[in-house]
């Protein structure tokens, strides 16, 4: 390991340093943060909790919160699935499969959106299948759900692949040995060894699909209270100057947004606790 | 009732890592594979084990072909280089784990299982530590946890890839000794890989040395050491550290350089 070498400049660098960073993280990061409560909570607490009983407040709410009970589970079990296909296995075309999950990373999630469009909108590929058999995709809830995997796919993937790949395969190989099947090798081996990577790879997915905005817009059509999710629901209200609204729907997502970061820090701990265990094994 | 390997070759890409192997090891027997890095040693092990397949040739244990059995129903005990004890366990669990996640039919009950642990791990010495978890242990000890592990399923054979390539030298020696009085004692038909002469000379009732894919010779240390069959066995086992070859050496040294102004 190295040692972090203690740096030695003068006061007056260190204290221009600390300012900056401060006025900028202020600035940038607090400010607004503080001004969505402050936004939100203006008119006082029971007109703060009265916007959610509003009708196409709730609905946004509970689409959203669809959405993601739908998305993350999917993407978790596909995540997990192409992390270990990717480092348990040799196979042709693994370098495509590597770069294809980080698609939904680079491309830009308007783009994401118009795909769906332009595979199940009227006038794409299936649009005249879906029609005559009356499935509705495109500005409905299916739609919304499709574009939300589309972008929050590949963060399990991406989480777990380095681990696993750090991890190798000789925990996997002495189970078999010692007669476990694939099932229990999954559950009693490889689930264990991955757990924390795996709830980070989860908890990111989940902030994605919350606040997914490009995508589901292109998607959703903005129909009130069926396929305005919590983002979209924001963007109508402000759009309506109905701000105390917009800024109070607008804190419940930083609020989670909040609950995220910190789940995320814990998780790091925990995560690096376990780095710290591989290597003491590795060393003696 | 033997193991026999007969014409195992294996390629991975355009590397052979195994050409034509064959070898016949007797029951009760520990044997080295020994060869430097690279030579098939590990690829050979891991094919008896079934975590290979190879692309010719066949496994037979004690008659049964073994060529096409899973891993899992061949009632290997396999040690790895780096142990690969499951770090969430504590040690009893992971000794527990072979008998645990077999069929409901053949799994012993609780106590069989309980009983079963507490011999093997007075048997390696670890009586204090089962509860313990893997990352609290020392290199040694960890190795013997995983030797007690592999040893918990009653293998037919039990297979060690570099059993101490990741201990340092004085525990290297004692854990040599150690598990040579072990299989003294238990008997089980033992294969070790090995890149260290040395350790190759000690243990084992007899030796395979590998190059390249290849064997090169198989016999008891004495046999090797005393009349190696070619420049590299000479070679390889020229600065080997025994005092049963000492007294011989000079006439290891003269079949070697004989050997190489045959070159």
């Amino acid at each position: 390991m190295t040692k972090i070498r203690t740096i030695h400049e003068p006061l007056w660098v260190k204290i221009l340093l600390f300012f900056v960073s401060g006025i900028f993280l202020s600035v940038f990061i607090v400010l607004p943060l503080v001004t969505i409560f402050r936004e939100a909570l203006k008119s006082g607490i029971s007109l703060y909790l009265q916007t959610f009983t509003d009708p196409g407040v709730a609905a946004a709410i509970r689409l959203s919160l669809l959405t993601v009970l739908i998305c993350v589970p999917i993407n978790t079990f596909f995540g997990v699935f192409i992390a270990w296909l990717i480092t348990k296995y040799e196979f042709p075309g693994k370098k495509i499969l590597t770069t294809v999950i980080d698609l939904p990373f680079s491309i830009s999630p308007v783009i994401a959106g118009l795909l769906f469009i332009f595979m199940f909108g009227s006038f794409g590929w299936f649009g005249t299948w879906l029609m005559d058999h009356d499935i509705r995709i495109v500005f409905a809830v299916p739609g919304i759900v499709l574009a939300t995997l589309f972008v929050s796919f590949p963060f399990v993937a991406r989480e777990l692949t380095p681990l696993m790949r750090e991890l190798g395969k000789d925990d996997e190989e002495a189970a078999l040995t010692l007669g476990a099947s694939g099932f229990q090798i999954f559950w009693k081996v490889t689930l264990p060894n991955i757990k924390w990577g795996l709830l980070y790879g989860i908890i990111l997915t989940n902030a994605r699909a919350l606040g997914e905005f490009g995508a589901v817009s292109v998607v959703s059509g903005f129909i009130r209270g069926v396929t305005t999710t919590m983002p979209l629901y924001i963007d109508i209200l402000y759009g309506e100057y109905m701000f105390r609204s917009a800024f109070a729907l607008a804190s419940l997502m930083t609020f989670l947004a909040l609950v995220t970061i910190i789940a995320k820090a814990v998780l790091e701990y925990y995560i690096a606790a376990q780095r710290k265990s591989m290597e003491v094994e590795i060393q003696s | 009732m033997n193991i026999e390997i007969t014409n195992v070759s294996k390629k991975f890409g355009n590397f052979i890592a195994l050409n034509d192997v064959s070898i016949n090891i007797p029951k009760g027997e520990i044997i080295a594979l020994l060869g430097p890095s690279g030579c098939g040693k590990t690829t050979l092990l891991r094919i008896i084990a079934g975590l290979e397949t190879p692309d010719y040739g066949a496994i037979k244990f004690f008659g049964e072909d073994f060529t096409n059995k899973k891993v899992k129903d061949r009632n290997v005990g396999f040690v790895f280089q780096h142990y690969a004890l499951f770090r969430h366990m504590n040690i009893f669990e992971n000794i527990a784990f072979g008998l645990r996640v077999r069929p409901k039919k053949i799994r012993p009950d609780k106590k069989a299982i309980y009983e079963n642990v507490m011999r093997l791990v007075s048997l390696v010495q670890l009586d204090n530590f089962v509860n313990r978890f893997p990352s609290e242990l020392s290199g040694g000890q960890r190795q013997r946890v995983a030797l007690a592990r592999a040893l918990a399923v009653e293998p037919t054979v039990l297979l060690l890839d570099e059993p101490f390539g990741a201990l340092d030298a004085k525990v290297r020696k004692e854990l040599r000794l150690w598990l040579r009085r072990l299989h003294d004692e238990i008997h089980v038909t033992s294969i070790f890989v090995t890149h260290d002469q040395d350790e190759a000379l000690e243990v084992s009732d007899s030796i395979v040395i590998m190059n390249k894919g290849k064997i090169e010779q198989i016999g008891s240390p004495e046999a090797v050491c005393d009349s190696p069959v070619n420049p590299f066995v000479a070679d390889f086992l020229s600065d080997v550290n025994r005092p049963l070859v000492k007294n011989k050496k000079k006439k290891l040294f003269d079949v070697m350089n004989d050997d190489r102004q045959g070159i």
